[in-house]
């Protein structure tokens, strides 16, 4: 246990750990800037939505492993190619919600929005994506913990990140190297898992939540 | 005032129109029931007004305007719309649904919520109890009449109200129909209402527009004409084989000419003067007498009335009566 302990005291723990966090964050970041215009573009039709929705499903079906080994033939070695990868991993779960939640909003609560006078965009940004917001933040949380954890592996593309003291941990043969980096992802992991749950309660318009409590009794 | 001018309305990839060459007005201040069996094209024909659904062919006019001079959605808030589903915002309270068209329209905030707690009172909901509620915890009925008052928000001139009793039961429908009048009294609206049940639309109506499949107006005018002289077949069979006693229920005692009493009133079956004819003419069989005496509020003798005088006005009615 000491020995774990003295690996969060590690300088290049702290190192790791920001680069983990930077890469993290960054590729959560394009990833909501990408896949979210591209469900607001695509929602509308049922056609395009299938295609984004199955090609989102296409995409989390591909393993964390199998894009970064597509990426580094492509892309090479580094920081950089590594966050391609993981903003890859990033769209889908985002990508999917966003179209779903959005289409799913009763087509009558936005004929009475229309008929009252709201314009397009005021049904939008007053009706659709708050009714939508709950499902919207489960897929950027799926999405950011998929990310935190598969950040581990970037370490294999040289992007560095929490992976590296497992790896170094495997190559001079130290246990508590590879535990303390595995446990400090997993922490990662779950903090990340229960800030986005907690954002999602908060981005959860209260009358919905009366909603739900209703069906469920 | 509505003027629709040869409007009719083809749906892309349909050979067929749904609405077929509508022309009729609807007067300010009255209620314009739009009836009609189900898929007949009211909803298209009201939808036409606001601009949710464009014309293929002819024009509507408010107040001698085409509906076309403002863009849809400035047009949208100042016609009060309640949609057949009513459409509640299920993440936004009661107040803030209700408040919808006055804060597109940017009221200051206290009058919004002096608005709101008014129409809260209005359709008879505690504004204490609901202004902070969800829809989700509302009941349908109650639902409908957040519904409608949401619809009267921003106080509009012309309201379109499409089926806006219909999910409730038979017993509500009625006190919400009875609540509605009362309120249309004070506020004296535009008001086009549609409903495929026929009693409604005569209790409703200052006017009926019969539609007949494929969006044909089979006959406009007030409840009273039409049960008197429907024009066609379709007419009378829709409005149904008791549309004698439909009209009946249309006119109230203090409405006829009474005979005097003769001074024989005391055994007869009395009648407040209030009373429709269709419950009186009920009074009277039920009580198996010719005559009954007509009392004002006050107990006071106005006259006789008899099942005969009753059958006169029926039967002239009937022989008016003219198909083309
Ligand atoms: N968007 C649309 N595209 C194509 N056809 C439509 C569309 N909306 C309605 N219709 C058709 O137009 C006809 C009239 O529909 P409308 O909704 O106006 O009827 P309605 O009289 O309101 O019926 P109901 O009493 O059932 O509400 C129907 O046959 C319907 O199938
Ligand atoms: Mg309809």
């Amino acid at each position: 246990m000491d020995s774990i302990l003295k690996v969060f005291q590690r300088p290049d723990f702290l190192a790791q750990l920001v680069v983990h966090i930077e890469l993290s964050v960054i590729a959560l970041l394009i990833g909501i800037t990408v896949a979210m215009p591209v469900a607001l573009l695509v929602y509308r039709s049922r056609l395009w939505s299938a295609v984004a929705i199955n090609t989102g499903n296409i995409g989390r079906a591909v393993p964390s492993l199998a894009i970064l080994a597509l990426v580094f033939p492509l892309l090479g070695f580094g920081f950089a190619p590594s966050l391609v990868a993981l903003t890859l991993l990033a769209i889908p779960p985002i990508l999917i919600n966003a179209s779903t939640g959005l289409r799913q909003v009763n087509p009558q609560i936005i004929d009475a929005a229309r008929g009252m006078g709201l314009s397009n965009g005021q049904v939008l940004g007053h009706i659709q994506l708050p009714i939508a917001a709950p499902v919207i933040f489960a897929g950027i949380r799926t999405s950011a913990v998929q990310v935190v954890a598969s950040a581990t592996l970037a370490t294999f593309i040289g992007g560095g990140g929490l992976g590296e003291l497992i790896v170094l941990g495997f190559q001079r043969n130290e246990l508590a190297i590879q535990l303390g980096g595995s446990l400090a992802v997993a922490i990662l992991a779950i903090i990340t898992e229960v800030g986005f749950g907690l954002l999602e309660r908060a981005f959860t318009p209260k009358g919905l939540l009366v909603t739900s409590n209703h069906r469920s009794k | 005032m509505i003027e629709f001018r040869g409007v009719s309305k083809t749906y892309p990839g349909s050979l067929h129109p749904v609405v077929n060459d509508l022309s009729f007005e609807i007067l300010d201040g009255e209620i314009c029931v739009l009836v009609g069996p189900s898929g007949c094209g009211k909803t298209t024909s009201m939808r036409m007004i606001n601009r949710l659904i464009e014309p293929s062919e002819g024009e509507i006019l408010i107040d001698g305007e085409p509906n076309t001079a403002m863009s849809g959605t400035k047009l949208r808030r100042h016609i009060g719309y309640a949609i057949q589903q009513i459409g509640l915002f299920p993440h936004r309270t009661i107040a803030d649904n209700i408040a919808t068209v006055p804060q597109l329209l940017d009221w200051d905030k206290i009058r919004i919520e002096r608005r709101v707690d008014e129409l809260l009172q209005l359709v008879g909901l505690d504004p204490a109890q609901y202004r902070g509620r969800y829809p989700a915890e509302l009941s349908g009925g109650q639902q409908q009449r957040v519904g409608v008052a949401r619809a009267m928000a921003a106080d509009p001139p012309i309201m379109l109200m499409d089926e806006p009793f219909g999910a409730v039961d038979p017993i509500t429908r009625n006190r919400l129909q009875d609540e509605f009048l009362r309120i249309q009294e004070e506020i004296n609206k535009t008001i086009v209402f549609v409903t495929h049940d026929i009693d409604e639309a005569i209790k409703m109506g200052d006017k009926l527009a019969i539609l007949k499949e494929g969006g044909v107006l089979a006959q406009y005018d007030t409840p009273e004409k039409i049960l008197a002289a429907p024009n066609s077949e379709f007419v009378s069979s829709f409005v149904g084989a008791d549309r004698v006693l439909k009209r009946l229920s249309l006119l109230r005692v203090s409405d006829m000419e009474l005979d005097s009493t003769n001074g024989d009133g005391d055994d007869l079956p009395r009648i407040s003067e209030r009373t429709n004819l269709k419950d009186a003419l009920s009074e009277l069989i039920g009580a198996g007498a010719e005559r009954g005496v007509v009392v004002s509020n006050g107990d006071g003798a106005r006259g006789t009335l008899s099942i005969e005088t009753i059958r006169r006005l029926s039967h002239q009615a009937e022989a008016e009566q003219r198909y083309e």
